[in-house]
């Protein structure tokens, strides 16, 4: 009887409040505040993560660390037995690899990607998503369209790769088949994320996260 | 006892007459060698495969199937010099001069000799027949050498050997003569004389060398016919004849050649070696822009390259190719790949990606394949496999074919990963590293924990204005945080600075790192955000 039951709970129809059951957990944020409000209690690995901001520079990147640390030392949940890689596709700067390592991310394991135009790095992303050697791909995709953005998902499904698109606060209105949209806004108290739609979650704002 | 070894050296000092037992039948009886003991144990048996090319001059000119002769001149006139077999069926021969032949057959082809030519035909055999032995020697204008006695058993014995390489002779286009003996001139000679012989044993040599007509020696036309005169037609009745007469009237070298023929003497040979790089052209008849077709071409090519690299056991990491137009410099297209590779497929592969990129502005009319440096290419043992059911597996792919599909497509300036370097400046701290190179070890130093560094870093420093003396950003004054954090100097590569380095805050709470120049005029700069 409550296998059954189990079963039509798992249909992804079937909405539970906060209380829902997650096939696979999360990977930690190391922010336990953002941990409890993302369902699986932690990062979407195997799907498309947008973060939208102002501008680069905000704190995207200290959000992200302590996950991309815990990819890149060895991770007893993975399916692989060394870790993946971590590749960055046309980052507007450049990652300054002693912070990185202090962050505690392997630097032997970085790939730093630079196309030249937008359709290269969607592609540059497809390819590292779909290709099983990165853990984690982030890119930073000024377009991506609908029907793109399905594709990159389809990708990190394929690869089991977490992909993170960072993309400007103007994007917020075209549609996207991201599992989870994050906005950071920065104020003078500090970084506010917004999470403003998560696949089996709810929409929250959390203040003074950074 | 060691007659047979003497013999040359007698030549020479003439000092003890010979008895006349010795003078009249010297190779009657030969003798076996006297071999001294140290050497008896590492000798091998040799058998060389002797492949004689007769219609090369032919083969490799000839540009079309119509009639063909090739011409060569002779004391002012051009001469038949070989005919293919629908000239010889209009009545053409060797030896009639070119009008003549001309007038037999107006549709004929001549085609001036070409030693180049010939030669290049010969090494590109030579390159190919690579795969049969180690051994492979080019022993004349016509003739060529494998010694086969260590290759029998991979290639399963005598006959599946002899039928691979005169099949593959047949597909290169090429008719040879073919002839196996255990010295490399005795298989020469049998095959110039047309026997499809396979000859293993010396005793069977002799005796079927001495039914060789004189004619399959090649030896000068002179000597021949001063010998026919004297009623010598085979090499059994130039054995017959007295050494020491024989030396005197024709000269040692001929006596010489006999005893290597027969065994009594040691013949090495060089072998020969292909270029260790690969370069190949493909031309064409005509000019051509379909993609498809070119593409194909590169394959071959590709191909080719494959079984240079494999004949050597080597890899290369990088290719080039060339495309040439009739006018205007070639178009260049290069390759690189993370490891040595020589498999054609995963070439092609990289290709494709550049390819579908590539703008050639004028139609092509040759292709060219040159490959870089080539490297031993270590075949990878495949790891023994005990799973356990918490065994979790490698990843599929590696990183080293992700980069060069990225690198086909992007370039390779734009694909890298990062090392540490153990450096203060902070525009040093780090380098750029080329995943085609060699993985070197990265992250040398660890660096200290309480220094605070940026994750964003601009490439130049950005000059923030200043308003009486404090930095403002985005229109608004900075607040500092921490600092400062002074670095100095760098007098060793003319690149010092002094500089102080602060955190600062703006007035949307984005953290940045700043530094004021020591030196005047005292500027803030941005140099990065903590991102």
């Amino acid at each position: 009887m409550s296998s059954s039951l189990d079963k039509l709970l798992e249909n992804p129809r079937v909405w539970r409040g906060t209380h829902q059951t997650q096939r696979k957990a999360g990977l930690t944020s190391g922010y336990p505040e953002l941990d409890r409000h993302l369902p699986g209690g932690g990062w979407p690995t195997e799907a498309l993560t947008e973060i939208l901001t102002e501008q680069y520079g905000i704190g995207e990147l200290r959000l992200l660390m302590p996950a991309l640390a815990r990819l890149s030392a060895e991770d007893p949940q993975s399916d692989y037995s060394e870790p993946g890689w971590i590749a960055w596709v046309a980052p507007p700067f450049q990652p300054y690899p002693p912070a990185l390592q202090q962050c505690g991310i392997d630097l032997s394991r970085m790939l730093i990607v630079r196309p030249k135009g937008p359709s290269e790095i969607l592609w540059s992303a497809e390819q590292a998503l779909s290709s099983g050697t990165c853990a984690a791909v982030l890119f930073w995709a000024e377009t991506l369209d609908d029907q793109a953005s399905r594709r990159l998902q389809l990708a990190a499904e394929k690869g089991h790769s977490w992909a993170i698109a960072f993309r400007p606060m103007l994007a917020r209105q075209q549609p996207s088949a991201a599992a989870l949209r994050l906005e950071l806004h920065s104020t003078a108290q500090g970084t506010r994320v917004h999470i403003v739609k998560s696949r089996g979650g709810r929409p929250t704002v959390l203040n003074n996260l950074l | 006892m060691s007659r047979a070894w003497k013999s040359p050296v007698t030549v020479r000092d003439a000092a003890p007459t010979p008895s006349v037992a010795q003078q009249v039948l010297p190779f009657v009886e030969p003798a076996p060698l006297v071999k001294p003991s140290f050497l008896a144990a590492t000798l091998v048996q040799r058998l060389w495969f002797c492949i004689w090319l007769p219609d090369l001059p032919l083969e490799a000119s000839r540009s079309s199937d119509d009639a063909t002769v090739i011409v060569e001149e002779q004391q002012g006139i051009h001469r038949v010099l070989l005919a293919d077999a629908k000239a010889q069926a209009a009545g053409v021969m060797t030896g009639q001069s070119a009008n003549a032949a001309l007038a037999l057959l107006p549709t004929l082809q001549l085609e001036e000799r070409s030693l180049l030519q010939e030669q290049q035909a010969l090494e590109a055999l030579a390159t190919w027949l690579e795969r049969f032995s180690s051994f492979v020697c080019i022993a004349d204008r016509d003739v060529l050498l494998l010694e086969i006695a260590g290759s029998l058993r991979l290639f399963g014995g005598l006959p599946p050997l002899r039928e691979k390489i005169s099949s593959g002779l047949r597909q290169h286009g090429f008719d040879a003569s073919l002839a196996i003996a255990p010295t490399p001139l005795g298989a020469t000679w049998l095959a110039r004389a047309g026997r499809r012989m396979c000859i293993r044993d010396e005793r069977n040599l002799k005796r079927t060398l001495r039914l060789l007509p004189l004619a399959s020696l090649n030896w000068p036309e002179g000597l021949c016919a001063s010998l026919t005169g004297m009623g010598v037609t085979t090499i059994g009745d130039c054995l017959r004849l007295p050494r020491e007469g024989f030396v005197r009237r024709f000269g040692a070298e001929h006596m010489l050649e006999l005893d290597r023929a027969l065994g009594h003497l040691p013949d090495p040979r060089n072998s020969w070696r292909a270029p260790e790089r690969f370069c190949a052209d493909c031309e064409m008849t005509e000019e051509t822009s379909d993609r498809e077709l070119l593409l194909n071409i590169c394959r071959e090519l590709l191909l080719s390259h494959e079984q240079f690299l494999l004949a050597r056991q080597l890899g290369t990491q990088r290719l080039c190719f060339s495309f040439f137009h009739l006018k205007g410099p070639a178009t260049e297209l290069h390759l690189g790949c993370a490891r040595a590779d020589r498999s054609a497929e995963r070439w092609l592969e990289l290709l494709r990606i550049r390819f579908d990129q590539l703008v050639l502005p004028k139609p092509v009319i040759a292709t060219r394949l040159q490959s870089g440096m080539t490297q031993a290419l270590l075949a990878e043992s495949a790891r023994l496999n005990f799973h356990t059911a918490n065994d979790r597996p490698a990843r599929p792919y590696s990183i080293a074919q992700l980069a060069e599909r990225l690198i086909a497509r992007i370039g390779e300036q734009s694909v890298h990963s990062m090392a540490l370097i153990a450096e203060h400046r902070p525009q040093y701290a780090w380098r750029a590293q080329s995943l085609l190179s060699d993985w070197a070890s990265s992250t040398l130093s660890e660096v200290r924990r309480h220094l605070r560094r940026p994750l964003w870093m601009l490439p130049e420093p950005a000059l923030l204005p200043a308003d009486s003396g404090y930095p403002l950003h985005q229109g608004g004054r900075l607040r500092l945080l921490d600092g400062p954090e002074r670095l100095e100097t760098g007098w060793w590569d003319e690149d010092g600075i002094s500089r102080d380095y602060y955190t600062a805050v703006n007035l949307a709470g984005i953290r940045l790192w700043i530094f004021r120049n020591r030196s005047r005029p005292s500027c803030w700069y941005l140099h990065g955000y903590f991102g």
